[in-house]
């Protein structure tokens, strides 16, 4: 049994997440995220193509210009604000996060087989598989890592996640839609970015597990 | 078979050439990159040759214990460049399964280290100690890297897995995959960067080259050239990984395979190469981390293996 | 005129006002005045809806609404007008002691005329997709809402909000796709989010894929609500946001998420899956109840007391939803939001008042304000549903539903949940009012303060007394 290219595609994207996981370099991980996202756009114009859908070419038009593009680039303005490179400290070493964003896939590929086929062509588990352990992996990076940066970096993976489970599984959400989740997912990033720098700026460091103030 | 002929005489002239030229090649690649001219390609055949020259010091301490490894060490390495198919077209004699491969290289890693704890010198014993933890750290990503491999070609036979005779499926992604996972793995067996400068002068940091402090003259020769056979061979699979992700057609011509992979093997020793000159060198307590990369594209490697048959 | 400017014109007026005006005391006083009138407006439009004659009322074509929505739309628009009535006096209380900074005074209320066009947006959606865009707009605008004093506290607030929530928010679009996903088998092959298509086919659904989207969107909107796990952010954020801001928070946000998880309560009964929307919802009801009502014995600060008071009401809306009883939901809600709203603004004139949030530091409020007294008591009583105010009415209410039900061991756990809170509550309000007054507090406005939560207070009361409760 092979797999057809598009699953290829979709297998890359959830390695990329796997192996962002791994390093605690923020650079590093922006520019996986940067690569996760270009996979997922040419994905999306496979499938665009594949099944004649025009609204996906523009989806996948927007899912460049801004997340592949524009979110990197404001987030390494940020880091360079904020002068941090590493994220020290994390709640489970990089190695042992891999390891377990590795178990997550395996988990995510039982859960995937339990899934009714889509009627579309084509497999449906794979992508399933790959969609369900990015979200797995985003909700990793999210709850281990201490440098807020990291923390949006995470939910964005999530995102990625969720659009590439409804890429795989539908013919991809109406368009109107996804703009919106889009827009949405952008304007939360921007506000996360401007809190994370005045973060920096208060406490002389984003580390968020030490916001431990209010206890009253 | 006139064409086994060729083959034979094409495998035979290319395993007494390709291990010098090969690391010559790298160091000649890094040498450029660091703004040198560099020792020509041939530099490591005339090393070599300038040790049987020599005239040998042996430690007050060391036993037979100490040729004896040297010399099992090396042929252990001619046996791997004859069984393993490093290089394609290989001619019809036996292959090695790819356990019998790991435990090769783990007996090799063993007569090394009782060659450099024979000798009594701290040195010695404390790179044998590195050298072990290495091993066993990064022993999961070559053997699952491998197996993931086999369960594809449903043979554990490592002139099948590598062989062009088979119709398999075309599986891009578990090659890309299982290649590079056996080529991080090889750079920590060999210890070579960024796990250990092959370069560097101080003992203390040294994996390999402190476990050949006390050899000379003969000895060194057998270790040295028992070291470049294993580089070639080691990073020859890791090419023909790279070699199976083009789509040669089924049962071509043995010269398409010859020149497939003497490039290939090229294409890897310069990136290798340039992988050295731009890394830095790990810190001890680091190197798990990178070990860890290792591993997990093994692992996943062998995820599709098992769950895809191959993608 | 055309329907949809009833819904836009005032918020988006607010916007552009405070955008270009520089004054503040003009701005705060033009905004309750735009929505009043907005509420008159919509009162207005939509009667026939709530009289019964109409089904739905269109703004546009997909953005329909039927009678809760109806109801629920004009509760929002009650409790933002009666937030920024009292805006009025709170800003003027930190004008008079320049701690206040106009910029954010401006960005307050434009972040606030967002989130009610975001709020109104989700009770007029008809579409599962849109419904999750107009929450996460909410999610955005009240972050900004919460971070309004700039200080560490807020920032740290404002920064665990955002994350817990956007996590949140997260699931719930997963487990739209998933919806969607399931969608696509029937009789709308190319999928569709359209919640009156989905009813209308509901029996198609996919059965797995409907269920786990259902478990993801619950998790993901409840997180936006405060159930049980979920709750960490609601503490910190009613208790670094302004008092108007929380007021809103409380009053308006939590029926917005609320009302999300009733619309696909309802999808998933249309499909005949009846049982397992109620256990799902009854587990975490009552378990969020018992849970915030253990949390509320050992608390320090007045406005995390209020909170964890919130998170148990949640508990109960969301029993009420799981047993698909719209009139005991909207009951619930209206009174439980009319009483919060009094409450959070009465907390903020004390906070302000005594400069200090914690408990201990509080005391002798009867005898130096009796008139904020008088209102936090029978906001108190109210919020811990005790006669004679609505809540009791509304509470007694779903207890007797439940019995139907004959789910026993719900109706103990509540039962002991609510007194357990009632105590707690009523035991720190306690130290809050009697005592000796403390010397140094300002009193300010005791008329003019005390306007709205006070009138707040004597409509929970009415809705308690008289049959008020019967026209929903």
């Amino acid at each position: 049994m092979s797999l057809s290219l598009n699953d290829l595609v979709a297998f890359s994207i959830a390695v990329c997440a796997i192996l962002m996981v791994g390093s605690t370099h923020l650079r590093l991980n922006i520019f996986l995220f940067s690569l996760q996202t270009m996979l997922l756009v040419y994905l999306s114009t496979l499938y665009a193509h594949h099944h004649a859908e025009e609204h996906l070419y523009l989806i996948a038009l927007a899912l460049f210009a801004l997340k592949a593009v524009g979110v990197p680039v404001f987030l390494l303005r940020i880091i360079r604000q904020v002068h941090v490179q590493r994220d020290a400290g994390t709640l489970l070493s990089a190695p042992i996060a891999m390891h377990t964003a590795l178990a997550f896939l395996a988990v995510s590929y039982m859960l995937a087989r339990q899934l009714p086929v889509p009627p579309s062509a084509g497999l449906g588990w794979p992508g399933a598989t790959a969609a369900i352990s990015l979200v797995c992996t985003g909700l990793l990076l999210m709850l281990t890592r201490r440098i807020a940066l990291s923390q949006i970096i995470g939910f964005l993976v999530m995102e990625n996640g969720i659009y590439l489970f409804g890429l795989t599984q539908t013919r991809g959400m109406p368009m109107l839609v996804e703009m919106g989740v889009m827009l949405d997912v952008l304007v939360g990033v921007m506000i996360s970015g401007l809190l994370a720098f005045r973060i920096q700026k208060s406490f002389e460091h984003i580390d968020v597990s030490m916001l431990v103030d209010s206890k009253e | 078979m006139v064409n086994q002929l060729y083959i034979t005489a094409f495998y035979v002239l290319f395993a007494l050439l390709a291990p010098p030229v090969t690391l010559g090649t790298i160091c000649k690649v890094k040498a450029r990159l660091q703004n040198r001219i560099g020792a020509p390609l041939w530099q490591p055949i005339f090393d070599i040759l300038k040790l049987l020259r020599k005239d040998e010091t042996l430690s007050k301490t060391a036993s037979w214990v100490f040729r004896f490894a040297a010399a099992i060490n090396c042929s252990l390495a001619i046996y791997l460049v004859v069984s393993v198919p490093w290089l394609q077209p290989k001619p019809e004699w036996g292959g090695i399964d790819l356990f019998t491969f790991v435990y090769l290289l783990a007996a090799m890693r063993l007569f090394t280290l009782l060659a450099a704890m024979d000798t009594g010198s701290a040195f010695g014993a404390f790179a044998a100690s590195r050298e072990a933890t290495l091993s066993f750290l990064v022993e999961p990503a070559s053997v699952l890297s491998l197996a993931s491999l086999g369960i594809v070609s449903n043979s554990p036979q490592l002139n099948i897995i590598f062989g062009f005779h088979n119709m398999h499926a075309f599986h891009p992604g578990l090659w890309a995959i299982s290649g590079t996972a056996l080529l991080l793995a090889s750079i920590v067996e060999l210890s070579r960067m960024p796990i250990d400068d092959p370069t560097t002068h101080l003992e203390l940091t040294m994996v390999h080259e402190a476990m050949l402090l006390e050899a000379s003259g003969r000895n060194l020769l057998l270790f040295e050239y028992a070291n470049t056979l294993k580089l070639t061979v080691l990073f020859g699979l890791s090419a023909q990984c790279y070699l199976h992700l083009i789509p040669l057609p089924v049962d071509s011509r043995w010269e398409v395979y010859a020149i497939g992979s003497v490039v290939m093997l090229l294409v890897v020793a310069v990136t290798v190469a340039v992988f050295e000159a731009l890394a830095v060198r790990l810190h001890w307590t680091k190197a798990p981390d990178f070990i860890a990369y290792a591993i997990t594209l093994a692992v996943i490697g062998s995820i599709l293996a098992l769950g895809a048959g191959g993608i | 005129m055309h329907p949809l400017l009833i819904v836009v014109l005032a918020p988006v007026s607010v916007l552009v006002l405070s955008l270009l005006i520089p004054s503040t005391r003009l701005l705060s006083r033009i905004a309750p005045v735009l929505f009043f009138v907005q509420l008159a407006a919509m009162a207005f439009s939509l009667f026939p809806v709530l009289a019964g004659q109409e089904k739905v009322f269109c703004l546009l074509p997909e953005l329909c609404v039927d009678r809760l929505g109806a109801l629920f739309s004009l509760l929002t628009q009650v409790v933002v007008a009666a937030a920024t009535t009292h805006a009025v006096v709170f800003f003027e209380q930190d004008d008079a002691h320049n701690l206040q900074n106009t910029r954010s005074v401006r960005i307050f209320y434009a972040c606030s005329s967002l989130l009610l066009l975001a709020m109104t947006a989700v009770y007029f959606c008809d579409n599962l997709g849109f419904i999750w865009i107009a929450l996460e707009t909410t999610t955005l605008c009240s972050a900004s809402l919460v971070y309004y004093h700039g200080t560490k506290h807020s920032l740290e607030a404002a920064w665990k909000y955002l994350i817990i929530c956007s996590v949140g928010i997260a699931f719930a679009l997963f487990g739209t796709v998933l919806i969607f996903a399931s969608s696509q088998y029937g009789a709308t092959p190319k999928g569709s989010l359209n919640l009156s298509e989905l009813s209308a086919h509901a029996e198609y659904l996919r059965y797995p894929l409907l269920r786990l989207g259902f478990l993801f969107c619950l998790l993901g909107y409840g997180t936006k609500a405060g159930i049980f796990p979920l709750h960490g952010w609601v503490p910190d954020a009613y208790s670094a946001a302004p008092a108007p801001a929380s007021a809103m928070l409380s009053g308006g946000l939590l029926n917005c998420s609320l009302f999300a998880i009733w619309r696909l309560c309802e999808l998933v009964r249309a499909s005949g899956h009846d049982s397992f929307v109620q256990h799902g919802t009854l587990t975490i009801g009552v378990t969020t109840v018992i849970a915030a009502s253990i949390f509320l014995v050992h608390q320090h600060g007045i406005k995390r007391l209020f909170a964890y008071s919130s998170i148990e009401n949640v508990g109960l809306m969301i029993i009420a939803i799981g047993l698909g009883s719209g009139h005991l939901f909207f009951l619930l809600a209206f009174n439980l939001s009319v009483a919060k709203v009094a409450l959070f603004l009465t907390v903020g004139n004390i906070v302000q008042s005594t400069g200090t949030k914690a408990i201990a530091d509080i005391h002798g409020l009867l005898a130096k304000n009796p008139q904020w007294a008088l209102v936090l008591l029978a906001g108190s009583l109210a919020v811990s549903g005790a006669p004679p105010f609505g809540v009791f009415l509304a509470e007694w209410g779903l207890l007797v539903h439940i019995t139907q039900f004959h789910h026993w061991l719900v109706v103990a756990g509540l039962v002991i949940g609510l007194t357990i809170s009632f105590l707690a509550v009523m035991f720190h309000v306690g130290k809050i009012v009697c005592g000796t007054c403390r010397p140094g507090d300002i009193s300010f406005y005791p008329w003019r303060s005390v306007l709205v939560p006070a009138g707040l207070m004597v409509v929970s009361l009415i809705a308690g007394v008289s049959g008020l409760s019967q026209l929903f």
